[in-house]
């Protein structure tokens, strides 16, 4: 009965998760993602068998092996994968979330045209002394001028063929209806 | 027993450590730091090469089989790392590209990217990607997966331009999906098979329902298939790989798709080699479907990484195909598929990086990679024009090069094994590949010379900035030329290889999961009573490495 319960409860995890993920929202993706990982971790859990009142550390020492061959300890090993799991999609939801943000902060606020010229050191690249005037080279002078596809910044925005404008180009340029 | 299978921690510590250091004492300052930063790195890329060519050595030269249990704790208790000549090969080809990167990674990469973290990223990378060469069991392969693919979240949006916030969010929710596929594989197996070990996995797995076996193979399937970027999962690639510097690119370009290739290779090779035969048609058809998209989506892409990312595409899918006819053909060619699988995989992770090394040369001499704009780098680069067509034909697969071995010995095999259509196929993609390169060389080496950006040339005309960009690419090109020339070696060498992955007894015994418990069938969770006042007589458990059988 209760694994019927789990099961009901991994699938409509998954469920909602994907549904999540392919609404066009950022924050309904991160959300869906959550969703798909607590999935996972439930489909850990019981990946060792649900089975009530066994115990897996043994405070009686005197007759574990007994235990052992009436088979009745419980796997502890599926806690310690849901933890680890845990673990990194909390680091993962992290790093998304960050991610997401500066999206948001680079579309809504200042419209950036091009990327940073990946070259932005000059001269020895072995040479990291203070004093020169690499110091004074602003990188920040880069993100005006030195972006790629220059010719066609110059006119102003970018005009690109219909077939590339996806999604995301709509939203850099203002044009993006909001869901 | 000629070495310790303690070497094996190495390509994994190595780094791991190194990149520690480097957070800890190295992180906060100026340029000095960067200095002792970049010196480290080179350092650990070093050692981890070192150790790789003697694992290779003993791996697949002398065909040992290495198994480190950690803490010596038996086989599927303790965490199990393995070494077989597939690992050694890939961990060795890992080395050399990730020591071919760096020099042009530290000539391009900028002071502030550094200054983010990129060395210790790099680093993580490596360990990640080594880890997952290694991973004796389920679990660490999951937790080395997602090793890597934090370390490639953070490389491919280092710098955080908008491009790059873009493409990265298509890159980290499609790879998270397939880890979430993985880790269910990875619970379905638990739950079924009550074990997360490979070999005890591959122990217990012909005993297990077929329905399990069905499930846990077309998890695996879509999990691993979309790291490698196989066909209706590949999306993230293309969509990603043009964004970050030329660096970052050339390094995923060399090694993340294979590890999905790798893993392919081993799940299939020691889980379900039944499934090569009863499931060939669907993977021949997804082989088939990979290249001709890869080759076709390359031809209408308008720069230069995008093509060469589509390009990655295109190879993987004849790497799918050496995997797909493995098992088949006569009983003298077993192994023949993967042997050409393997020699083909060698051959697109050098050539691959060089590739995307010069393009990214050619990219910042001109500022932009849009094939439309850009043209007549000939006369003012005449070195990398060679370099880069040097690459290209090999890429291409002309005769002195890798790429006409290894493209010869996989379409060998396909015809062999009677699949015309999937031949063809490959022959078709191996054409439009010729194109493409050919299309990518005039467009930017020939015509009149014009730069669409206005980056001062000055900054790349420092000599020891040409030397650091252009060294690894020819480095790697003549490595290709040398697996061209020498490639009857090299093809038996992979041979030995290919029929070592598909020994399965081999592997089970070398791990011996069983020599501590007994196996009971699939279903149950067991842990019989003597298991700890039984310790098996002939010391299976210890952490030497031990020579193989006989292959079959």
């Amino acid at each position: 009965m209760i694994s019927l319960l789990l099961a009901i409860a991994v699938g409509s995890l998954f469920a909602c998760g994907t549904y999540l993920i392919m609404r066009r929202g950022q924050i309904k993706l991160i959300l869906g993602l959550a969703l798909l990982s607590h999935g996972v971790n439930l489909l850990l859990f019981g990946s060792g068998r649900l089975i009530e009142g066994r115990p897996p550390i043994f405070l009686n020492k005197t007759d574990y092996a007994e235990t052992i061959k009436l088979n009745l300890p419980a796997d502890p090993l599926p806690q310690a994968l849901i933890l680890t799991a845990i673990v990194i999609s909390f680091g993962i939801t992290a790093f998304v979330i960050v991610l997401v943000n500066r999206r948001h902060t680079v579309t809504q606020t200042d419209y950036v045209h091009g990327e940073f010229v990946p070259l932005l050191r000059e001269g020895d690249p072995f040479d990291f002394s203070e004093s020169t005037e690499i110091d004074q080279y602003d990188w920040l002078a880069y993100e005006v001028d030195e972006v790629y596809d220059s010719e066609e910044l110059l006119t102003g925005f970018p005009t690109l063929p219909p077939s590339e404008q996806d999604e995301s180009t709509a939203m850099e340029e203002d044009r993006y209806r909001w869901p | 027993m000629a070495m310790s299978a303690n070497l094996l921690a190495v390509p994994v510590a190595a780094p791991l450590l190194t990149a520690a250091l480097i957070l800890l004492f190295a992180r906060w300052g100026g340029r000095t730091l960067i200095r002792h930063q970049i010196a480290l790195t080179a350092l650990a890329l070093c050692i981890n090469l070192a150790v790789a060519v003697l694992l290779f050595r003993g791996a697949a030269g002398q065909g040992q089989q290495f198994v480190l249990q950690l803490g010596a704790w038996p086989a599927p208790f303790g965490i199990t790392i393995y070494g077989d000549g597939l690992s050694a090969t890939l961990l060795l080809l890992t080395a050399l590209v990730a020591l071919a990167v760096y020099p042009f990674a530290v000539a391009t990469i900028d002071y502030h990217r550094a200054r983010m973290g990129f060395h210790p990223l790099y680093l993580f990378l490596l360990m990640g990607v080594n880890g997952a060469f290694l991973a004796g069991d389920l679990f660490n392969l999951y937790v080395f997966f997602e090793v890597l693919l934090m370390a490639s979240f953070v490389l491919l949006t280092i710098g955080a331009q908008p491009a790059q916030t873009n493409s990265g969010i298509r890159y980290v929710v499609l790879n998270l999906l397939a880890s979430t596929v993985f880790l269910v594989a990875a619970g379905i197996a638990y739950g079924t098979l009550g074990t997360l070990n490979f070999a005890q996995i591959a122990e217990r797995l012909p005993l297990a329902s077929p329905a399990v076996r069905t499930v846990f193979a077309g998890l695996l399937l879509v999990g691993f298939g979309s790291k490698a970027a196989i066909f209706p999962l590949f999306f993230w690639l293309p969509a990603s790989y043009h964004t970050p510097p030329p660096a970052v690119t050339a390094l995923f370009g060399g090694l993340l798709t294979k590890v999905g290739v790798y893993t392919l290779f081993r799940s299939f090779t020691l889980f379900f080699p039944e499934l090569l035969l009863s499931w060939q048609p669907a993977l021949l058809t997804i082989a088939g479907a990979t290249m001709l998209v890869g080759a076709l989506g390359a031809l209408a892409q308008p720069g230069i990484r995008r093509v060469l990312s589509f390009h990655i595409i295109s190879h993987v899918g004849f790497m799918l195909m050496g995997l797909a006819v493995a098992l088949s053909g006569n009983s003298l060619a077993i192994g023949f598929g993967l042997g050409a699988a393997i020699i083909y995989l060698c051959h697109h992770m050098i050539i691959k990086t060089a590739l995307i090394m010069a393009g990214g040369a050619v990219e910042l001499h001109m500022g932009s990679d849009r094939l439309a704009s850009i043209g007549g780098l000939v006369s003012r680069q005449p070195f990398l024009a060679f370099l880069f067509f040097m690459a290209a034909i090999s890429l291409a697969g002309v005769p002195p090069f890798s790429g006409f071995v290894s493209k010869l010995s996989l379409l060998q095999i396909t015809l062999d094994t009677r699949h015309w259509v999937v031949a063809g196929v490959s022959v078709f993609a191996s054409l439009l590949t010729m194109m493409n390169m050919m299309r990518l060389w005039r467009e930017s080496f020939w015509g009149d010379y014009s730069r669409p950006s206005r980056v001062p040339s000055r900054i790349l005309q420092s000599g020891v900035r040409q030397k650091l960009i252009l060294t690894p690419v020819a480095v790697l090109v003549l490595l290709s030329l040398a697996l061209g020339i020498w490639g009857e070696p090299a093809f038996r060498l992979s041979m030995q290889v290919a029929q070592q992955a598909l020994d399965r007894q081999a592997y089970i015994e070398a791990v011996s999961p069983s020599a501590q418990i007994s196996t009971l069938p699939a279903g149950h969770l067991t842990v019989p009573a003597e298991s700890v006042s039984t310790n098996s007589p002939d010391g299976l458990s210890n952490a030497a490495a031990r020579t193989p059988l006989v292959s079959r």
